[in-house]
């Protein structure tokens, strides 16, 4: 018999290091005499989209085009330490260094345009590839010119930017304070169809609602929201780390399975944007918040499919089978006698 | 105490409600513009550190444990320098600074000295002119044993007696998290739900297995590139491991094909410097698949009990709970990890009684580490049961319920932090509110609900 359900699941995802461990990061720019960019950043680019981030944030910055921008990341010869890439802080963390860095060029760049324009220099906008007086639009400079013109005379062309967000520890024995910088949101739902004669779970559609503040990138977004959805479904149904006596007895990809194009159900990305005023024009990080609630919204919607829960990972077949009572479950379970709460 | 708590809610609901971003005139941000990396990628000009190449360059390769714990008698390496082609075999004894590493605290050995404690753990490395000379060489290094007894869950790691992985004990950390009173937050539920969760190990699966190349300029500076995902703890560390000023040594990031926590690790970084440096030649060394696999981090399995009550208004008072996570061999990010779980182990609800231990514990598995989700995500597969389990026993809509104990604006998490307008649950709940109604969807109660 084939059963169908609904379920859905929820998180919340303190973002960074917190606990007091270093969480910083620095960005340096630097300005070509025909107005394009330069990036140094030293955090890495793993595939999630960093650099073009950085770039999109640097550009939208200083009112120039994303093409003239160009960055470099994550070498210590060359880049500063931009802390490591982890806990979904890069969008928040790099991404304010690298917008600090343009704040910091565009000071000696509005002073000279200010004395060009013989016009106060904190009135001067970035936009659309000029430098404007933002109450006198007639009074403006091509970015480009500015920036022949800040190399002609000799003007400071490198900026720098800092950010941290570096907290304090809780406490020891109660872990009461606070813990977090900020916080990522993310809810999804999966509809499954659970084959009760062969334990098979299909998840047929996984909406995922992930509040990413501001989708810098959307495409960007979606992929980091396919790619956890991904992930945590082969957590959830696949993916059976088998441990004996120490060793990783199917530490291959032909008998450790992960998911494939095969596996992979329709994946509805569904983007949040709750302003984040600390973030960088409002973001905040989604790679982990896209993965966490997968497997427990698949079991979610197991329950409401079956009216049996599963409260282990990965739900194969073969325990599947166990869970309804047409396999024998030979190992040997923890109880709650093993696990008592330890004393107030 | 319940409707004080209620009152508050409502009153700080008021005051704070989310802002959503106004509908902006950026040029930039908001585009999905064609990322930096995707033309290289697509077009296979991408270069990857397996695809790096100098004149002269030596092949690497690594000798892993086939023990879990085991003292090491001997190591006898004549038979592979033998082997034509063979430039180094290298052992423990040739590293010229500390024989330790480690992300959190170096509890780590770059090649194992004296013991052992997990099966896949690097022993010795070889460098040679080809990459058969260095497989036949590692196949030739004798490694005499002497096993110790071993323990393979948190649970026996924990008895009285059990065998000691490291010295100081195989209680890594221990979290407590404590607010309100978790008594009186159960005296005040109409409905509790207890459980067992268990989650198991996870591999990282990048698509890109570990590797390092490095080589010595004409300046003298030790380079390694590499796939990481912090380029200077790693520089840090080979500097430590090899006894080196810091300035002097380079570390730089390859195109890289994923790294999800793993490559947050020290992976082939220190061995293939210390190959490089040794031999005065450049030396690449990738990890075959299985390879990463036995010797890389892995998502810590974890043991979670939790109880959880809510009052007839369907109202969260209360939530108890101890964890033990498995973090194997070596602590990596093992205390952080598990220590991250205790805090999140209520997930996006407010209680206003919490009450949590976590135990990260030594084993002599595989070493767990930072895997995408952090703790959080075993974390959620308890939290995310317990509150399904509760609003389906309140016969209660599973959003509905979500949404009326949801954290808000002004309330507080489990470590007492208040949450700001930057609070968007409640917001990803109505956008699948909004999901279901659009797809002509709803969520019927099962009706052989367990009882």
């Amino acid at each position: 018999m084939k059963l169908r359900g609904i379920g859905v699941g929820s998180m919340m995802y303190g973002l960074g290091y917190g606990f007091a461990r270093p969480d910083f990061s620095t960005t340096d720019i630097e300005l070509a005499p025909d107005g394009t960019v330069t990036i140094w950043n030293g955090a890495s680019e793993l595939g999630q989209g960093l650099q073009t981030l950085l770039c999109q944030l640097v550009a939208e910055e200083l009112g120039i085009p994303y093409e003239d921008t160009f960055i470099i990341t994550a070498d210590t010869g060359r880049t500063p330490d931009a802390g490591p890439v982890s806990a979904s802080r890069s969008t928040y963390v790099q991404g304010n260094s690298a917008l600090k860095a343009c704040r910091d060029l565009k000071k000696p760049m509005a002073e000279l345009a200010g004395e060009l324009l013989k016009t106060d220099p904190d009135q001067l906008i970035f936009k659309k590839g000029l430098v404007q007086d933002q109450n006198e639009p007639s009074r403006s400079i091509s970015f480009t010119n500015l920036a022949g013109g800040m190399h002609q005379r000799g003007r400071r062309v490198r900026g720098s930017g800092y950010h941290s967000i570096t907290t304090g520890d809780v406490d020891k024995e109660t872990s009461q304070g606070d813990a977090y910088a900020t916080y990522a949101w993310a809810s999804q739902l999966a509809e499954v169809e659970v084959d009760t004669e062969t334990g098979q779970v299909t998840v047929l559609r996984l909406a995922s609602a992930t509040d990413a503040g501001k989708a810098i990138n959307p495409k960007m977004v979606e992929g980091q929201i396919e790619g956890g959805a991904v992930q945590g479904l082969g957590f959830a149904l696949m993916e059976d780390m088998k441990i004996e006596q120490g060793e990783f007895k199917n530490a291959k990809l032909s008998t450790y399975l992960i998911p494939t194009a095969a596996d992979v159900p329709m994946v509805e990305p569904l983007i949040v944007e709750v302003y984040d005023p600390t973030g960088p024009y409002g973001a905040k990080g989604v790679a982990e918040p896209a993965t966490i609630p997968t497997a427990p919204t698949i079991f979610n919607a197991i329950a409401n499919a079956l009216g049996q829960r599963v409260r282990f990972t990965p739900a194969t077949p073969e325990k599947m089978l166990k869970l309804l009572g047409k396999l024998e479950e030979k190992e040997e379970q923890i109880t709650i006698e093993d696990m008592p709460y330890p004393e107030p | 105490m319940t409707i004080l708590n209620e009152t508050l809610q409502e009153e700080e609901l008021k005051i704070q409600t989310p802002s959503i971003s106004r509908k902006d005139e950026y040029e930039s941000v908001g585009k999905s513009v064609l990322r930096k990396d995707s033309v290289p990628k697509v077009t296979g000009k991408a270069i990857y550190t397996g695809d790096l190449h100098m004149p002269g360059m030596l092949f690497g390769k690594v000798l892993l444990s086939t023990q879990a714990h085991a003292l090491i008698k001997s190591i006898d390496v004549s038979a592979a320098a033998a082997v034509p082609g063979v430039k180094a075999v290298l052992t423990s004894r040739d590293i010229p600074g500390e024989n330790a590493f480690g992300i959190a605290i170096p509890d780590q050995q770059v090649l194992a000295e004296t013991k052992v404690r997990y099966i896949g753990e690097p022993v010795a490395i070889v460098a040679a002119e080809d990459i058969f000379a260095a497989e036949q060489a590692i196949s030739q290094i004798q490694v005499e044993y002497e096993p110790l007894p071993a323990v393979f869950s948190p649970f026996d790691a924990l008895k009285p007696g059990a065998p000691a992985v490291h010295a100081k004990g195989n209680i890594l950390y221990h979290t407590k998290v404590r607010k309100g009173n978790i008594e009186r937050g159960f005296d005040e539920a109409a409905i509790i739900v207890e459980n067992i969760y268990r989650t198991s190990g996870q591999d990282h699966a990048p698509i890109e297995p570990e590797a390092g190349f490095a080589w010595i300029d004409a300046e003298g500076v030790l380079n390694v590139f590499s796939g990481t995902q912090y380029a200077f703890r790693d520089r840090r560390q080979i500097a430590i491991a090899l006894n080196l000023p810091m300035n002097r040594v380079r570390v730089a990031n390859m195109t890289m094909g994923g790294g999800f926590g793993r490559k947050d690790d020290v992976t082939a970084e220190i061995l293939v410097a210390l190959l490089a440096w040794k031999t005065g030649r450049p030396v690449r060394l990738v990890y075959s698949r299985h390879e990463a696999m036995m010797s890389q981090t892995h998502r810590h399995p974890t043991y979670t009990r939790v109880r959880t009550g809510a009052n007839k208004e369907g109202k969260l008072t209360a939530m108890e709970g101890v964890i033990y996570g498995d973090t194997g061999a070596y602590a990596s990010l093992g205390l952080f990890v598990i220590k991250k779980m205790a805090l999140h182990l209520g997930g996006p609800y407010y209680y206003p009684n919490y009450k949590s231990d976590s135990f990260s514990v030594y084993t002599n598995n595989p070493i767990f580490g930072a895997f995408r989700g952090f703790g959080v995500l075993q974390a959620a597969v308890s939290h995310e049961g317990q509150i399904d389990e509760l609003a389906e026993k309140l016969g209660m809509d599973p959003i509905e319920f979500r949404l009326r104990n949801c954290l808000r604006p002004g309330l507080s998490f489990s470590t007492g932090q208040l949450m700001t307008n930057a609070c968007g649950i409640a917001t990803t709940l109505e956008r699948l509110q909004d999901y279901l109604v659009e797809n002509g969807l709803s969520i019927e109660l099962h009706p052989e609900v367990s009882a």
